[in-house]
């Protein structure tokens, strides 16, 4: 029997019943502890079950060196990663096989541009799970029994429940777009000044930016998109479309960090409370 | 008078390009029902795009009449782009924008979902 760790067991927690009962199979149906390891640390790190399946699909028909080795930053690599994404890497495994330029197949059904229903991304888990053929082998007694021994890093300022980071990581895994989501201004969160700083960045690089705004720190109540930047002189503005409400606005970046009010119809979103910035992985499939 | 070759033409050069046309498109593509993996193929598609403008004009005309001949809504976005190529900084440009389109769909798509799961009230 596979023992859970308690990080992976609280993200199973949040699991519909129906996907907890399909990642105990794939756990017994994974060939050696490694790769048993390597899925739990995929749960832990807070992917979605179809990525997990997904990632399980990979692995079985690598051996134990070959996972490794795919899911493990070389100590010669580091030359173009940043030192979020090789803290990141360290424990997140399924992170760190995109990294390092593997791909999870996307699932057969094409996402329509329509917001999915929840409903349908458990049929979707259902269909993947359904293709799976239990071809492996259980690994011997010895095997078993030696310790898989990776680190466990939390990267700084990053959220441990994130509102939206693993569904735009689905969502834009086919331009090898990964998230980075952060609650603002709380307790071991990012503070704003930096956020904005790092979102310009990221919006002049040509990339959108997720946020959460809500009426104080720590109350996200809706959740934008910035979709550029403009600066003249001094002054650089943001472009905030809210989809829920429609609404393109123009908002001055001094306005953003004042914290007390944006250019919405509605003033009870008041400030940003988190943010999700996007970085580009090596290699997109 | 053409713009010098090395800067891009007006419809490249706009503001909202990456705004309120940005939005505009993800409409149309919505109400032709298109789904996200072909904008995503056809995004990729368009990163291979450079050379005269001539001929990235004949690429995008030619994923507009086969390769993505069953989405008219798209089909009809790569014709008026195709359309707006004036200068050779228009084809890259032409690429960023719509592998912005693609991602920005598939973010607002994301964000609608989990809207979802936050908490309605306001007190």
């Amino acid at each position: 029997m596979t023992v859970i760790s308690k990080e992976a067991e609280a993200q199973l927690a949040r699991w519909p019943s129906r996907a907890r009962t399909l990642f105990t199979e794939l756990l017994d149906d994974a060939a050696t502890v490694l790769q048993r390891e390597l899925l739990q640390r995929a749960v832990a790190a807070e992917h979605t079950p179809n990525e997990v399946h997904a990632f399980a699909d990979q692995l079985r028909g690598m051996a134990d060196d070959e996972a490794f080795v795919a899911c493990t930053l070389d100590e010669d690599a580091p030359a173009d990663y940043t030192v979020t994404q090789l803290l990141r890497a360290e424990s997140d495994p399924l992170y760190a096989f995109e990294l390092k330029g593997g791909t999870l197949e996307p699932a057969d059904d094409e996402p329509p541009l329509l917001p999915v229903k929840r409903s349908e991304s458990i049929a979707n888990l259902r269909r993947v799970t359904a293709s799976f053929v239990a071809d492996s082998t259980d690994a011997d007694p010895a095997t078993r029994a030696s310790q898989v021994d990776l680190p466990v890093v939390k990267v700084p300022g990053s959220s441990s429940t994130g509102l939206f980071e693993a569904q735009l990581r689905e969502a834009t895994r086919a331009h090898g777009v990964s998230w980075a989501e952060s609650e603002l201004d709380v307790p071991n969160g990012m503070s704003l000044e930096a956020a904005v700083a790092a979102g310009a960045t990221v919006l002049g690089d040509g990339l959108p930016v997720a946020m959460a705004i809500g009426p104080a720190a720590g109350k996200s109540a809706r959740l934008i998109i910035a979709l550029q930047i403009s600066t003249s002189g001094r002054t650089r503005a943001w472009q905030l479309f809210d989809p829920i409400s429609s609404e393109l606005v123009w908002a001055n970046e001094r306005d953003l960090l004042s914290r007390n009010e944006l250019p919405f119809n509605d003033k009870y979103f008041r400030r940003v409370t988190r943010i999700a910035l996007p970085s580009r992985r090596r290699t997109a499939f | 008078m053409a713009p010098p070759r090395s800067q891009p033409s007006s419809a490249f050069a706009s503001r909202e390009l990456n705004g309120e046309v940005l939005l505009d498109e993800l409409n149309e593509l919505r109400q032709g029902q298109v789904p996200q993996r072909p904008l995503d193929e056809c995004a990729r598609a368009l990163q291979k795009l450079s050379g005269p403008t001539s001929k990235c004009a004949a690429t995008v005309r030619q994923l507009a009449s086969e390769r993505f001949a069953q989405y008219p809504a798209l089909v009809s976005l790569l014709r008026r782009w195709a359309t707006r190529l004036k200068t050779d900084a228009d084809g890259p440009l032409l690429a960023a924008h719509f592998e912005r389109l693609a991602i920005s769909a598939a973010v607002i798509n994301s964000l609608r979902a989990a809207s979802a799961g936050l908490p309605r009230s306001r007190r």
